[in-house]
């Protein structure tokens, strides 16, 4: 999958909005949303939230984790242990770089929030490339517990394929071909192997 | 993607072919008559008993194989005990491109000439012992054509697909108005301190 791929299934989550316009509901295909009335806090799917966003008609609330103390403790319990942390948000890499890229404005401490959030980020995958070599040479199975997508795919497609491969060279090869009595013998005489040669 | 199919040999797998087209050493163990033209070297018409030639896999196995084999073949140079060593001493500072366009291939080819099984052993210690390397080279925004050139064929596609789909993640992390980055102060400064992965475990 590309990243965008991923960043489109995580536009799904839902995240509050004050809107300062008045609508009646929005039936989508994905369900109903709205309705909204100005200045009542509504939840909308994070792809709606950023369209309205850009449009200005609408305050966007950050979820409770974007938050720079909880960040600090995320980021603290992520360096002291061995596995992974549960993430707040299946999604946050995605929610953090599309909040973070239009609503700074409603986001207390963009920058720190921004730093740290990285911060994760880069100790996650630093923690995931070891993970993944300790699997792949065969010292002990890869963990990957509290994963998010966003991570897990950016190990594709080098994972599976080193892992297919491995299991081939372990596996019984097949001979090549199995001939019989009769084409080993009559092989000798038939034009074909000799005119491959000419 | 390409890599599948070579997972699964098939008739048209087109990296197969290229494959079996490896030679390897074999001996015959009878006269065959007419055949003097695999044998660029002599001039006669027939091909005698005991003669050394290099024929290619696809053509090798099924002669050696057969009720009555006409020719016994033995495992290629770059799987012998000699070059077994070296790749077992340091996997990683091997040129594997220059043993063989397809090593690990062929290696799963003719693994079964060696009923010790060490060709395997070493197979999977090479792919093992190499494969961070290639996943640290796969990270690197430049790639460094001496690296690559030292890539076997199979690791080549790997590295090709590994090093897309991370350029493609980089680019979405830096491709937004207000980028995700690290602090300005940590960039500068220019020793930056690397998250010791041995600490953390």
């Amino acid at each position: 999958m590309n990243p965008e791929e991923v960043e489109f299934l995580g536009e799904k989550q839902l995240i509050s909005i004050i809107p300062t316009f008045n609508s009646s509901t929005i039936h989508l295909v994905s369900g109903d949303i709205g309705p909204f009335r100005a200045s009542l806090p509504v939840n909308v799917p994070l792809w709606v939230a950023v369209n309205l966003k850009q449009q200005r008609k609408c305050k966007i609330q950050p979820p409770d984790w974007m938050d720079v103390e909880q960040l600090e403790l995320l980021k603290e319990a992520e360096k002291a242990s061995r596995n992974f942390v549960k993430m707040p948000s299946e999604h946050y890499m995605i929610e953090g770089k599309l909040l973070l890229s239009i609503a700074t404005d409603d986001i207390a401490r963009a920058d720190e929030v921004r730093t740290i959030i990285k911060d994760i980020w880069d100790i996650r995958m630093a923690k995931l490339r070891s993970s993944v070599n300790t699997l792949i040479t065969g010292k002990s199975y890869g963990n990957v517990d509290n994963l998010t997508i966003m991570e897990i795919n950016s190990m594709r497609p080098l994972i599976p394929h080193a892992m297919d491969q491995i299991h081939r060279m372990k596996m019984e090869r097949p001979r090549f071909s199995t001939p019989s009595q009769s084409t080993s013998l009559g092989l000798l005489n038939s034009s074909t192997v000799i005119s491959t040669f000419k | 993607m390409s890599l599948c199919y070579s997972y699964t040999p098939n008739y048209f797998s087109i990296e197969d072919i290229l494959v079996t087209q490896e030679r390897i050493p074999s001996k015959f163990l009878v006269n065959v008559p007419k055949l003097g033209k695999l044998n660029p070297s002599a001039e006669e018409n027939d091909i005698k008993q005991g003669t050394a030639l290099d024929l290619p896999f696809w053509l090798a196995d099924p002669l050696s194989f057969a009720r009555h084999p006409l020719i016994s073949i033995e495992l290629p140079r770059v799987y012998k005990e000699a070059y077994r060593e070296i790749l077992k001493a340091d996997a990683t500072a091997v040129d594997l491109h220059k043993l063989g366009l397809y090593f690990y291939e062929l290696g799963l080819y003719v693994k079964r000439l060696d009923p010790r099984r060490e060709v395997e052993a070493i197979l999977l210690h090479t792919f093992r012992s190499r494969f961070k390397e290639l996943m640290d080279f796969a990270d690197d925004v430049v790639c460094d054509p001496v690296k690559q050139n030292r890539l076997d064929m199979f690791e080549r596609t790997l590295f090709q697909k590994a090093h897309f789909s991370r350029m493609q993640l980089k680019s979405w992390l830096n491709n937004s108005e207000m980028r995700l980055e690290a602090a300005t102060m940590v960039i500068n400064h220019k020793k930056r301190k690397r998250i010791d992965v041995d600490d953390l475990f």
